[in-house]
């Protein structure tokens, strides 16, 4: 009896069991504690990737003292769209969209074999729209017009930038809803916590209407450049591929960060989510393998509507196929095999390949086969400030997930008095 | 300038793009039990 007394105290020390805030001195003390460094700091990633993020950090502040060009970018007025755009925006965002895909099964078919994850999910697609999206703003010339969307000093409600501004916004805003009442548990606010529960229902399918829409509108994006973009790839259907992929992009992104973050807070789960995590990863891999499936006819009714199958036997057309192939076609086969076989380290490697290959069919869209008939030599290469700032920001986001997760309860059960009586 | 838009009739491929959705619709049930079969 003792024993388990002690146990019980145990935990709740282990757990930091809510805070009393009752003002904003309270918060502020109560923050204060929460920034200091817990556990190693001189680890290999921190050591690696500390120096990184200050390196971007100050190529930053070059980018917004000194314009888009060139020491830092090498944009100009035949690529003005480079690795910031094709990567951290349109492939960022593909990524971030396990969110909305998660959310729909969990909330609205009621899986709650998924409802393990959906925490972390919602929490990477936050910070992914938070950062990647938020790239957006290197991206724009005069970036510090970047509100004119939101005030009305010029809506442009004819452009999709003007949809993508909004839909970004208001995404992030929904996804902060969605995720708030891991925020309140961590503060200790119970009122606020029911308030926000209450909400995330709403939330969630607000999410899910605005990421079909602008998921679709990025797509819409790579239609301005019809002439640019080789046929192989440009279709009045660009949108639609765009919003299919992202399913199996960000279903593949949540395989691989879950499969990490299994391993690097794998303290903070209880026996029940290790038991099931194989289980919940051959579903996701089922679903990948359903909806490459579906995007692999897709593709085949594309390229015969757009009148481009000629175009295969062409040094053009077996890069297409590399795609196709490389990066659809056998990460699916190695889906269906991870699935029917249970086997998770199939499932995880199929998903690194069609993270790569979403990379490269963003990649392809705003610079590898844009301009394509312009000779190697005159082609868009990423400079090395880019590429520094792109990882910068990647990191950035590691860090502060990491941060979140070890202080919130995002992956360990929330505070007894938060969970839901059914 | 060259003018670099071209005019394809949408309707030209129409039967293919039916025998591929025919197609799809068909092999997604076989696919679907097929993901969904357990191993020997």
């Amino acid at each position: 009896m003792a024993g388990e007394k002690l146990e019980t105290v145990e935990i709740v020390k282990e757990k930091g069991e809510s805070p009393n805030i009752k003002n904003l001195g309270d918060f502020w003390n109560f923050l204060k504690k929460e920034l200091v460094p817990r556990g190693h700091i001189a680890t290999p990633f921190n050591i690696i990737s500390l120096p990184i993020m200050l390196l971007g950090y100050v190529f930053i502040v070059l980018r917004l003292a000194y314009g888009l060009g060139k020491p830092v970018t090498n944009l100009n007025q035949e690529y003005p769209w480079g690795l910031w755009i094709g990567f951290d925006v349109v492939t960022g965002v593909a990524f971030a969209g396990g969110a909305y895909v998660l959310c729909f099964i969990v909330y609205v078919l009621r899986a709650e074999k998924y409802h393990p994850i959906i925490r972390a999910t919602v929490l990477n697609g936050f910070l992914a729209y938070l950062f990647y999206a938020g790239a957006i703003v290197l991206d724009i010339g005069r970036w510090w017009n970047i509100y004119n969307p939101m005030i009305g000093n010029n809506f442009g409600v004819n452009a999709v930038m003007f949809l993508v501004a909004w839909h970004f916004f208001l995404y992030m805003l929904a996804a902060l809803v969605e995720f708030s009442p891991t925020i309140a548990e961590w503060l200790g606010m119970k009122r606020l916590r029911k308030i926000l529960g209450a909400m995330t229902l709403g939330a969630v399918i607000f999410g899910i209407t605005l990421s079909t829409l602008h998921q679709s509108g990025l797509g819409a994006l790579m239609m301005m450049a019809k002439s640019k973009i080789h046929p192989l790839w440009y279709t009045d259907f660009i949108p639609i591929l765009y919003f299919v992929s992202s399913i199996f992009a960000g279903l593949s992104l949540v395989i691989f960060e879950g499969s990490i973050s299994h391993k690097v807070f794998g303290h903070q789960l209880d026996e029940a989510h290790h038991k099931h995590y194989d289980d919940i990863l051959v579903g996701l891999a089922r679903i990948c393998a359903v909806t490459m499936f579906g995007y692999l006819f897709l593709k085949a009714i594309l390229l015969v509507h757009e009148h481009a199958v000629p175009y295969l036997n062409s040094a053009m057309g077996f890069w297409y196929l590399f795609e196709v192939i490389g990066f659809i076609l056998i990460p699916c086969l190695m889906f269906i095999s991870g699935a029917q076989q249970k086997n998770t380290a199939t499932i995880k490697f199929a998903a690194i390949l069609t993270m790569v290959g979403i990379i490269l069919n963003r990649l392809n869209y705003t610079f590898i086969v844009y301009n394509w008939y312009v000779p190697l030599s005159e082609k868009y290469w990423p400079a090395p400030m880019e590429l520094i700032i792109t990882a910068s920001i990647i990191l950035t986001e590691v860090w502060v997930f990491r941060w979140m997760v070890n202080r919130m309860p995002v992956l360990r059960k929330p505070p007894a008095w938060a969970i839901e009586k059914h | 300038m060259e003018e670099l838009f071209t005019y394809y009739d949408m309707f030209a491929t129409k039967g293919v793009e039916y025998l591929i959705i025919l197609a799809f619709l068909i092999v997604i049930l076989a696919f679907w039990k097929f993901v969904n079969m357990k191993p020997h």
